[in-house]
């Protein structure tokens, strides 16, 4: 989240699309409703059926599964043609100053309007010319001989980004859109009037809250990026009430992400070396290029990075970490430019037996990943598989999967670490406004169930030990790290009271040596945790294991995220409650809010203000502002996006592999085919892994969706235990249409069977009204939805909605396209 | 002062969150269920299941509203099960609950014919059984807490209160919001008053709530129960027998296995 759960409260127009947040977060219902009650904001949710979300909606807009960037688009779309004609209602200076609307981009690019769906660049691939690689060289700005970008302050240039996105959704047209969405063109247009009208305003703010539901397609992120560019047009970032907000699916997922338990990110959302940069400098030199800046006005605020980096470095190395050896990089594991190592790819080398070993921690892909059926008989090539978890869930026991047929011939050796659960140990738990909030524990674990935290370290001092006794291929990377002797210390290292405290302290950071100022002072002693990542060094004298999270646990507080003062100090009483735990970056507890003020730092929004610039002399009142610098007219003042080099929010986007703007393309399983909007089917950057296993609308008519109730809990194994859950929520079912029933002769609560190109599951029917046929270019689509939580294991056993998704993923991060798929139904069980 | 709730059902998603809190404060176990082609389980009150959220599909001129309700004991004023019970078992207290003493119960279930909200749950499957139903938390209330369900809303589509302040914080929020409402607070009059108090977007005919006048459930018991003592008596003894004894006939094959 770009805001927070309770700054939903001052929204005054809130838009819920891939996201079913009554369901999924239900607490985020006390801030809607107060902005709903007390705000007087109003409340819009799009969604495939009508939820719980939507049934406190003021308007409820069906949209057919995977159809989002048409959906949005067409808003854009509405934005601007009325933009033109009532400027005035409008934050235009917000347009112009802060986004980067006013570039000139280069004349060499081409859009989706012009090259039937792709953008300039695109070479097919060998295996399928549908499926292939952008060259980015054409999405870019022009520059001035200084190397600052050239931008038209009137919005006028039609090589500028404000026309370039005009002539981008030129096409996305209320009634195209709605001819591919199956939205009802009169609802569709009061969701573009509203959500521009009462957002889009000096002083207004929206929101947008979305969830999987976005991300969880071939074209996720670009659907992100759509919200993005709306919500920049309506000036809708950075400001109280505003944002662009992830729900996260799960209570730490936040924290997860931000410590980058992903192939792609290293902890504070730092690069993973690749092969091609051996030498630290390398690795430094090819991020700080595409960080560079020339224009003054700009912070570019990821200059930074060799000190993050460093810091990163000494934190895993300790002091086998010196300038001589670059600080340990080359005990880094690089990564193979250009090669995917994301969820999808990992299971599909170990369907080839090029993986032999896999830990899952507190993961169950059995249930969770996509297609399901491969990926279980992908775990029967492991020769060993680590299951670390509350229960014995359906991946640690894959080979009793009743449909597959018993463990004859399954050679897997697999060990069942058992874990504790969130109240059996301590912690810090980050939401999704990134808060990290410190937990105690509750009670004790049972048995011999450990904190996760405690079984790594037992894991690591014990590989340790092999390496040093046995040797091995590469022992350093092991050896090297700072964890014998360390973790395993008594007393702990730098004053820590527990294992859990002394990691905290490490994510904040120390001094390694003594520093001092330029005066010749000290600033930290040797050992002193670091008050700010202000003062992280790229020379070896500091450490931290994660750059965003200094200042959480310091020497005069404490560990901030324990802080626990309910009371709202802010000077407009937006609820920004700073005293409560702590938020990354440096307690900011709204980003990017610089944007919230014009260009002499007085707030869009006087009543409900988030910064505001006290001036003559000058100082910044309320949130930690983006930056402690002075307003846009005055002297020594920075650009409020930081985080991009060139100090604008992008609009035109040239970071993501598969379009600087979004364009809209079918779900790779689609009742719709050829699309209205360009001949280019599915998104052209994706990787095309399984080309057998993909249906066709001939056979498989009817959309499919995955979705969680608030009952059940992901995978399952924490709910589908708990006998008062299980009562609420007892079956696998599929909800579908009253219309879509009486086709199919299906009765309520009975049981059908619903086949997809890769498996068939069964689940008892509920036939609601909440479901409606869609009319998509004049045919009618009938769309089904099942929760994907059950699986063989547990109080409660059904079939996996899994079984039927497909093995394909998004552009950019590669997560699987669960939210969209084709399926067929038919009355009666899995025969 | 008398104490009630109010539920909003404007404000309730229905998460349940308030049926699995009061499963969890008095340790009532889990029901065996099934899906029965809704989300609304267990399908009734039990023994057990002292509140259940009902979720309502409601059309209204062409605008479909998925509704929900928890429902549990209406602690009336003037209770329908107070006024039947022959041994004083029930009894309104004067801060709101009507509560239940086991040690007076004979078994006899006139109370579940006096209520008109279908409340009181037998334990049918045990040979002494007793009434069961929601306490109000009363043993909550000792300790000066909110009821559980209250504790556990998320959204504050249950608040609680003195009664008086909870009718006039019902009047505030329909008038502040009048098109959010339909005009009606539920239980301000029916059967004579209740300690809960609803609010609502729709109609309460479309819900279910059983439609009653302003007169009072014991008034109105007490003239039922004069007419038909002993028919009901009987009814009831034989049915409870009957279950009782097939209930023990399955176990025990179960058993034999
Ligand atoms: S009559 Fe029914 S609803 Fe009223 S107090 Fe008695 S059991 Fe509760
Ligand atoms: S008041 Fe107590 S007993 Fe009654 S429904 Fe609520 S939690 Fe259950
Ligand atoms: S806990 Fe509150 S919001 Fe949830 S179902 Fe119960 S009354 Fe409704």
């Amino acid at each position: 989240m770009t805001n927070h759960w309770c700054d939903l409260q001052n929204s005054d127009c809130i838009l819920i699309i891939g996201s079913n947040a009554a369901e999924n977060h239900p607490i985020s219902f006390k801030w809607v409703t107060k902005a709903m009650e007390e705000n007087g904001a109003t409340l819009i949710s799009v969604d495939p059926r009508l939820t719980r979300s939507s049934s406190k909606a003021d308007i409820y807009a069906a949209m057919r599964s995977g159809t989002d960037i048409a959906f949005v688009g067409g808003m854009i779309r509405w934005v601007l043609k009325d933009m033109e004609q009532n400027p005035g209602r409008y934050n235009m200076t917000y347009v112009r100053e802060y986004t980067n609307a006013a570039f000139l981009i280069d004349p060499e690019f081409k859009g989706a309007p012009d090259l039937d769906g792709k953008f300039s660049g695109f070479s097919p691939g060998d295996a399928d010319p549908n499926f292939g690689k952008y060259d980015k060289s054409t999405w870019t700005w022009q520059k001035d001989q200084n190397g600052i970008p050239l931008k038209d302050p009137t919005l006028q240039d039609p090589n500028c980004v404000f026309q370039l996105l005009k002539k981008q959704f030129e096409r996305y047209d209320p009634e195209t859109v709605c001819g591919v969405t199956g939205t009802d063109l009169e609802i569709y247009l009061q969701v573009c009037e509203t959500y521009a009208h009462r957002s889009g305003p000096r002083g207004r703010s929206g929101t947008i809250m979305y969830a999987m539901g976005t991300t969880q397609h071939t074209h996720g992120t670009q659907n992100i990026r759509s919200y993005s560019i709306l919500q920049l047009l309506l000036g809708n970032i950075g400001v109280a009430g505003g944002g662009i907000n992830a729900l996260r699916g799960e209570a730490n997922v936040q924290g997860s992400t931000d410590h980058c338990l992903l192939y792609h990110i290293l902890p504070g959302y730092l690069a993973p070396p690749n092969a091609a940069q051996p030498m630290l400098q390398d690795h430094l030199d090819a991020k700080l290029a595409g960080f560079a800046t020339f224009d003054p006005k700009s912070a570019s605020w990821w200059l930074n990075y060799p000190k993050y980096f460093v810091s990163l470095l000494k934190s895993w190395y300790g002091d086998n970490a010196t300038e001589a050896n670059d600080f340990g990089y080359e005990w880094l594991p690089k990564l193979n430019p250009g090669t995917n190592y994301s969820h999808i790819p990992l299971f599909e080398a170990m369907a080839k037996g090029d993986i032999k070993g896999l830990f899952c921690w507190g993961q169950n892909p059995a249930v969770g990943g996509p297609n399901s059926n491969a990926e279980r008989g992908a775990l029967k090539n492991l020769d060993w598989l680590v299951s670390v978890d509350l229960w014995e869930t359906e991946t640690g026991a894959f080979w009793q999967d009743p449909a597959a047929g018993g463990a004859a011939g399954i050679q897997t050796e697999v060990f069942a670490l058992p874990a504790a659960a969130a109240y059996e140990k301590e912690g810090s738990v980050v939401n999704s406004g990134r808060w990290s909030q410190w937990r105690w524990q509750a009670v004790d674990a049972l048995g011999e169930a450990l904190p996760d935290l405690d079984i790594i370290k037992e894991l690591m001092v014990e590989l340790v030990d092999l390496y040093e006794k046995d040797g091995g291929a590469v022992p350093d990377p092991i050896t090297k790290l700072r964890w014998k002797g360390w973790y395993d210390a008594n007393p702990l290292p730098r004053g820590a009271d527990s294992l859990v405290d002394l990691v905290s302290r490490e994510i904040n950071g120390w001094a390694e040596t003594t520093i001092k100022n330029d005066d010749g002072s000290v600033r930290y002693d040797e050992g002193k945790l670091m008050g700010t990542f202000g003062h992280l060094m790229a020379d070896g004298s500091t450490s931290s294991s994660n750059w965003l999270y200094t200042q959480s646990y310091n020497e005069t507080d404490g560990n901030r995220q324990k802080w626990r003062d309910n009371v709202d100090y802010h000077p407009a009483g937006i609820g920004l409650y700073s005293k409560w735990s702590w938020c990354w970056p440096i307690n900011r507890r709204i980003i990017y809010n610089r944007a919230s003020v014009d260009l002499d730092g007085n707030p869009w929004d006087e009543e409900d203000f988030v910064i505001r610039w006290t001036g003559p002399e000058g100082n910044w009142e309320g949130d930690v502002p983006d930056g402690g610098w002075a307003p846009m007219n005055m002297e020594g003042t920075r650009y409020p996006f930081i985080m991009k080099p060139e100090g604008f929010a992008h609009i035109f986007g040239p970071g993501r592999t598969d379009g600087p703007f979004p364009e809209h393309y079918e779900p790779m399983e689609s009742p719709l085919n050829p699309h209205p909007f360009s001949g280019t089917q599915n998104n052209p950057a994706i990787t095309i892994w399984r080309p057998d296993e993909f249906g066709t609308p001939d056979e498989y008519p009817i959309v499919a969706t995955t979705y969680r109730v608030t009952e059940h809990w992901q995978a399952g194994a924490m709910t589908r235990n708990m006998p008062w859950l299980v009562e609420l929520m007892p079956e696998m079912f599929i909800e579908m249409s009253v219309e879509l029933a009486a086709e199919l002769g299906i009765n309520n609560a009975e049981v059908v069977t619903i086949e997809s190109k890769r498996g068939s599951i069964q689940a008892a029917a509920i036939i609601t009204k909440r479901f409606k046929p869609f009319t998509i270019m004049g045919k009618t689509v009938h769309q089904i939805g099942m929760p994907w939580h059950w699986g063989f294991k547990g109080l409660s056993v059904g079939d996996s909605a899994n079984k039927l998704t497909p093995h394909v993923g998004d552009a950019n991060t590669t997560i699987p396209e669960y939210k969209a798929f084709l399926v067929r139904v038919k009355k009666g069980g899995v025969e | 002062m008398s104490r009630a709730v109010l539920v909003d059902l404007t404000r309730c998603i229905g998460c349940r969150s308030c049926q699995v809190a009061c499963k969890s404060w008095n340790d009532n176990p889990a029901e065996q269920t099934k899906c029965l082609g809704a989300y609304d389980n267990p399908p009734s009150f039990s023994a057990d299941t002292w509140t259940v959220v009902q979720f309502n599909e409601v059309e209204q001129a062409d605008r479909l509203q998925w509704v929900f309700a928890k429902r549990q004991c209406m602690h009336c004023e003037h209770p329908g099960c107070v006024a039947v019970c022959t041994v004083g078992a029930l009894t309104k207290t004067p801060e709101g609950p009507v509560v239940y003493e086991a040690s007076r119960c004979i078994g006899c279930r006139y109370c579940q014919y006096g209520c008109p909200f279908g409340v009181p749950s037998f334990e049918w499957d045990k040979p002494l059984g007793l009434i069961r139903k929601c306490t109000f938390c009363v043993d909550r209330a000792e300790e000066g807490y909110e009821t559980a369900c209250v504790k556990a809303c998320p959204t504050d589509a249950l608040t609680m209160g003195t009664r008086h302040e909870m009718i006039s914080e019902a009047h505030r929020r329909i008038n502040a919001r009048p098109h959010k409402y339909h005009g009606h607070i539920y239980g301000e009059k029916e059967a004579g008053g209740t300690s809960w108090l609803y609010i609502s977007p729709v109609p309460f005919e479309e819900l279910g709530f059983p439609m009653l006048d302003g007169e009072p459930m014991d008034y109105a018991s007490s003239v039922i129960m004069n007419a038909t003592p002993v028919t009901l008596a009987a009814a009831v003894g034989v049915l409870s027998g009957l279950y009782w004894l097939t209930k023990k006939k399955s176990q025990a094959a179960e058993e034999e296995g």
